[in-house]
């Protein structure tokens, strides 16, 4: 019985090697497109409705998962796959078939073994177990807190990691970035910074501070109600004004 | 400044402590003195409890123009004085008759309250001076546990596997096809992928490294990606020859190299270079390597791969070495190693 299938596969000599393996394993199937991600999906369906989609898991833009998704039933589906302990566990409990790369003639004849006997039946609807996967294969992304400050430092733009970052201070129109090894300026201001860094690390310890609570090396009592930081890898110190004082009492 | 905040410290154990103090004073002195043992703790308890009250108050009292501990000193002095007239008051006698006819009890007594408000004033000043050598002695403890966990992470991360299953099965399977298709191009790619086991596998792995031999191995990783990735990667190695010979931490270069491809080419579907420059300048040996990638997002982090080369630098270098990373116009990433470049 005749089949028409779609290779999806960033690495255009695993494209060719599936694509000459099936030609070999199973003449009768007709491969009418070959992809370099998921992206084009749909306009392949509606262009060839083709009867088996044989997806990579990795592919830049849109992965094998997403595009498994986007045929929502509308075709059969096996994975093809390089080691991933994550995504093989999730594939053995699921309804899918998956193949291993670099596979073995005898694995990829099992496959086709078993879509034949399936492209009689309704593809099976594979939601659920995208969505397992896609929580496996790329853990839910952590709250979206500002990960990067960019920084200009002369005519360059300078990325700094926010982890490095000892302390930010606003300075008139500027807000002064410190790292143990130097500091620069940028030109969003404390309040806005305040928003967008992980509140867990970075606290507010003044109208115009911000520290990074792992840089911390001590804190003590200073005049009037306010105390003072001592930070490791700089000699500054800064002062916590009365109304921030409560984060670090008790500590 | 309430009341309150100028009593703080002011415990119950400090006023039981005072009132023991006394007590005992008293009955030492009543073997001196012809007074009766509850005449003498009748001036004592006032001498004390007044000296006490300035003392939490002038602990209390934070200003820059006076050391705390002449204000500390200055309380007790008032202190007693103070206490003195008020246990003469309470004993009913006139001010004018005790500083007349009772002069040398007066002097006595405040005698007494400055000499043991002095003692025990200096008793809490060397605990809180040993309370304070001992949280620096604590502290240049855990800073100094703080480095021998940083140097052990270091050694530690240097060991681990760095080669993703994920990355030699696929090499693997463009092999295998190259096998039967092009076995030229197969024995290239075997023999790239060689060169790069054999310096990225822990085992085989040397802890001291040349920069000549961390760029052999980033270069047989990219042409490895070069195959696996066609025409989308481009890449170039511009490293003077009389810099090759030179030390350099292993697993760092290739470490850059692996994230420019990974976050910077191969995120964005388009074709990109990967660039690895080396140069030395006014005594720094500077390695870079510069992608025209996507680009860092600002809420994605960067992985734990830039941390790691920071603090094994750190470990390595103390604060003489760098990882710098800026960004490319129109699109991409730099990211630069420098290192003190010792010849």
């Amino acid at each position: 019985m005749s089949a028409t299938g779609v290779i999806a596969d960033d690495e255009p000599l695993l494209r060719a090697q599936l694509r000459s393996r099936l030609a070999r394993l199973w003449p009768d199937l007709t491969v009418v497109q070959e992809m370099e991600n998921g992206r084009d999906v749909e306009e392949v369906l509606q262009r060839h409705g083709p009867s088996v989609f044989f997806l990579d898991v990795h592919m830049p833009g849109v992965n094998g998962l997403e595009a498994a998704r986007r045929i929502a039933g509308r075709a059969h589906v096996v994975f093809v796959t390089a080691y991933d302990e994550y995504a093989v566990e999730a594939f053995e409990r699921g309804a899918v078939d998956y193949v291993l790369k670099p596979f073995t003639e005898e694995r990829l004849a099992l496959a086709i073994q078993r879509l034949r006997e399936r492209l009689q039946a309704a593809p099976a609807h594979l939601e659920e177990l995208v969505q397992t996967l896609a929580a496996r294969l790329a853990p839910a992304p952590a709250a979206q807190h500002l990960r990067w400050i960019k920084a200009s430092v002369g005519p360059n733009v300078r990325l700094i990691p926010v982890e490095e970052v000892i302390f930010f201070q606003s300075d008139d129109k500027y807000t002064r970035v410190v790292t143990c090894d130097g500091e620069a300026l940028i030109r969003k201001p404390i309040r806005e910074l305040l928003d967008e860094l992980d509140p867990e690390r970075f606290w507010q310890v003044h109208r115009a501070t911000i520290v990074n609570v792992d840089r911390i090396a001590s804190v003590r009592r200073g005049l009037k109600d306010q105390a003072e930081i001592a930070l490791r890898d700089r000699p500054e110190t800064l002062v916590v004004s009365r109304a921030f004082t409560h984060r670090f009492r008790q500590m | 400044m309430n009341i309150l905040q100028l009593l703080e410290g002011l415990t119950l154990r400090r006023i039981l402590w005072v009132t023991a103090i006394c007590a005992v004073a008293s009955g030492a002195a009543s073997w001196i003195f012809v007074n009766t043992y509850f005449d003498l703790l009748l001036t004592a308890l006032p001498v004390g409890y007044t000296s006490m009250l300035l003392f939490t108050a002038a602990s209390n009292v934070r200003q820059a123009s006076m050391p705390r501990e002449a204000m500390q000193i200055l309380a007790i002095v008032a202190g007693s004085i103070l206490g003195t007239i008020l246990a003469g008051l309470l004993k009913g006698r006139d001010i004018t008759q005790m500083f007349h006819e009772r002069l040398a009890g007066v002097t006595i007594s405040m005698g007494l309250g400055i000499g043991f408000g002095c003692v025990v004033v200096a008793t809490i000043m060397l605990r809180e001076k040993y309370a304070r050598d001992q949280a620096r002695i604590l502290r240049a403890e855990s800073e100094r546990h703080q480095l021998e966990k940083g140097m052990l992470e270091a050694r530690l991360q240097l060991m681990q596997a760095q080669v993703e299953p994920h990355f030699l099965f696929n090499t693997l399977a463009n092999v295998q096809h190259l096998v039967e298709t092009d076995p030229q191009a197969a024995a290239r790619m075997l023999d790239s992928l060689i060169r790069y086991l054999r310096a990225a596998v822990p085992q085989m792995r040397e802890a001291h490294s040349t920069l000549g031999r961390e760029v052999e191995m980033a270069r047989a990783f990219l042409e490895i990606q070069q195959v696996r990735m066609g025409a989308r990667l481009a890449f170039r190695i511009d490293v003077p020859e009389p810099l090759r010979a030179r030390d350099f931490p292993p697993m760092m270069l290739i470490s850059l190299v692996e994230n420019a491809i990974k976050h910077g080419v191969d995120p964005c579907c388009e074709c990109g270079t990967v660039v690895i420059r080396a140069e030395e300048q006014e005594g720094r040996l500077r390695v870079c390597v510069a992608d025209t990638g996507e680009g860092v997002k600002p809420k994605e982090g960067g992985g734990l791969g830039l941390a790691n080369i920071r603090e094994r630098l750190k470990t390595l270098y103390g604060g003489a070495a760098a990882l710098v990373l800026e960004e490319n116009a129109p699109h991409g990433v730099t990211a630069a190693i420098e290192v003190p470049a010792a010849a």
